[in-house]
């Protein structure tokens, strides 16, 4: 009699903890946005107390650019550099000078107009992405030490970040 | 059994590497057909190899526009075939967009347009605007089996039929220098005879030197044949020597010599022996003959 009702507590038991399971959803969602670095940018140094990217002052500007597979759903926003990521101890404050222009486009009908459309907000420029394809970034950087102190010798280097949004 | 597997293996992968390197459709890109200008001849940009097949054509420029002005550019190739044309690509720059932008552009071709359909290329602007840095760029891809007979592995391929050799008497070929009709003059004979004396003594010397080349052979041929003769004769005196010392080895009998005292038998009758005059004399006339000849060297 014991026996059996062990056996009926038992099935109870396990039917009761069946019940409680756990079931996931995992999903992927596949980046409709890429960016990628066209054309690493390089400062020149055309007096003591300045560094920049003008090519006419030995400089490179950098290019990045946006690839885009969905119309209407991001924004690219592209910030100039306001400080050095890496450089020597700096003996004075540095004025900082920045913009971000279309270079290139995929899709004359369709991105013609980025340029004239682009909103900026301090070191930032925004871009409305309606169209799908390439887009070419191209950011100019202008470092200029106090007082037109000359820069300390050595290796500088800034950071201008490509950020993709979604709409 | 397993070097065998292995030959085998790599026998199979060479084949099949030989056979893909051949007859593999190949990808490939042009130069810049807008490098001359803003058109083109297709004869002059495309590779010559037939079954290309144009996939893809990039192209990229920058536009010089106001921005209050609306231009559209188009990128194409005419018909060659018809009338209009069998590719174009349009840009339409409008108004707000700015000048000294670059468009890049990768557009996809349908397939399996012949080749001889593609016409002359150009750029055309429509508008107040103008194009500068211009490149186009085809991609295509070659299938080497367009014609199935360029490769036996190709599909397609038809045995050819060996060609018929035609049998050709040589004697009957024409030959100037025998023509009567022909005249030549004196320097053209004079040459042409110098030029038979010149092929005779080549012949000549070649034949010479086929008739030493066999004498050195024979020479060679001769001198290994005597070396045998030699060894074979050695051979047989060794076996006669052999033989006759048998011989000579039998003639010779075991004898006991008893010992004891041996006496002479001979016994000399008279007590002395003169000399002989003749040699007294012939001794006498070496001796002066000798002494005149020592002297005759202090004469002069």
């Amino acid at each position: 009699m014991i026996k059996n009702i062990l056996l009926a507590s038992a099935f109870i038991f396990t039917s009761v903890t069946a019940f409680a399971v756990d079931v996931p959803i995992s999903g992927t969602v596949q980046s409709r946005c890429v960016i990628s670095v066209d054309t690493p940018g390089v400062y020149g140094n055309p007096n003591a107390y300045t560094l920049t990217t003008t090519p006419a002052d030995g400089g490179v500007k950098p290019i990045v650019r946006f690839d885009v597979t969905l119309a209407d759903a991001y924004y690219a926003q592209i910030t100039t550099p306001s400080s050095f990521s890496s450089s020597p101890s700096l003996n004075d404050s540095v004025t900082w000078t920045g913009s971000t222009s279309v270079s290139a486009i995929s899709d004359a009908t369709n991105m013609s107009a980025y340029e004239t459309n682009k909103t900026t907000f301090g070191d930032t420029t925004q871009y409305d992405l309606t169209a799908t394809g390439s887009t070419w970034f191209e950011s100019s950087s202008t470092a200029t030490n106090g007082g037109n102190r000359a820069f300390p010798g050595g290796s500088y280097t800034a950071v201008v970040e490509a950020v993709c949004v979604a709409q | 059994m397993l070097k065998k597997l292995l030959l085998t293996a790599v026998l199979v992968a060479y084949s099949s590497y030989s056979y893909s390197d051949d007859i593999t459709p190949y990808f490939g890109t042009t130069g810049n057909a807008a490098a001359g200008g803003h058109s083109w001849s297709m004869g002059t940009v495309l590779p010559t190899p037939p079954g290309l097949d144009i996939n893809t054509i990039i192209y990229d420029y920058t536009i010089q526009k106001d921005v209050n002005d609306s231009v559209n550019v188009h990128v194409q190739n005419e018909n060659a075939n018809g009338t209009g044309y069998i590719f174009r690509e349009t840009d339409e720059w409008k108004p707000g967009s700015l000048g000294g932008t670059e468009i890049r552009k990768v557009v996809p071709v349908i397939p399996n347009i012949p080749r001889s359909a593609w016409g002359d290329g150009s750029i055309e602007v429509e508008g107040n605007g103008t194009v500068e840095d211009a490149r186009v760029v085809y991609s295509y891809k070659v299938d080497p089996c367009y014609d199935p007979q360029f490769d036996p592995n190709c599909p397609g391929y038809v045995t050819p039929a060996p060609p018929e050799v035609e049998v050709f008497d040589v004697s009957t070929l024409y030959d100037a220098t025998k023509d009567e009709n022909v005249n030549l003059s004196n320097d053209e004979q004079i040459l042409l005879q110098e030029n038979e004396e010149v092929v005779e003594e080549e012949l000549d010397e070649d034949e010479e030197e086929e008739e030493k080349r066999k004498r050195e052979y024979r020479l060679a041929m001769l001198a290994d044949t005597n070396a045998s003769q030699l060894f074979a004769e050695n051979q047989r005196i060794e076996e006669m020597n052999r033989a006759m010392q048998v011989v000579v080895n039998n003639q010779y009998s075991n004898r006991s010599v008893p010992g004891g005292q041996y006496n002479d038998t001979i016994t000399l009758v008279d007590a002395e022996i003169t000399d002989s005059k003749s040699g007294l004399r012939n001794g006498l006339a070496q001796q002066l003959l000798h002494e005149k000849m020592i002297s005759m060297q202090y004469k002069n």
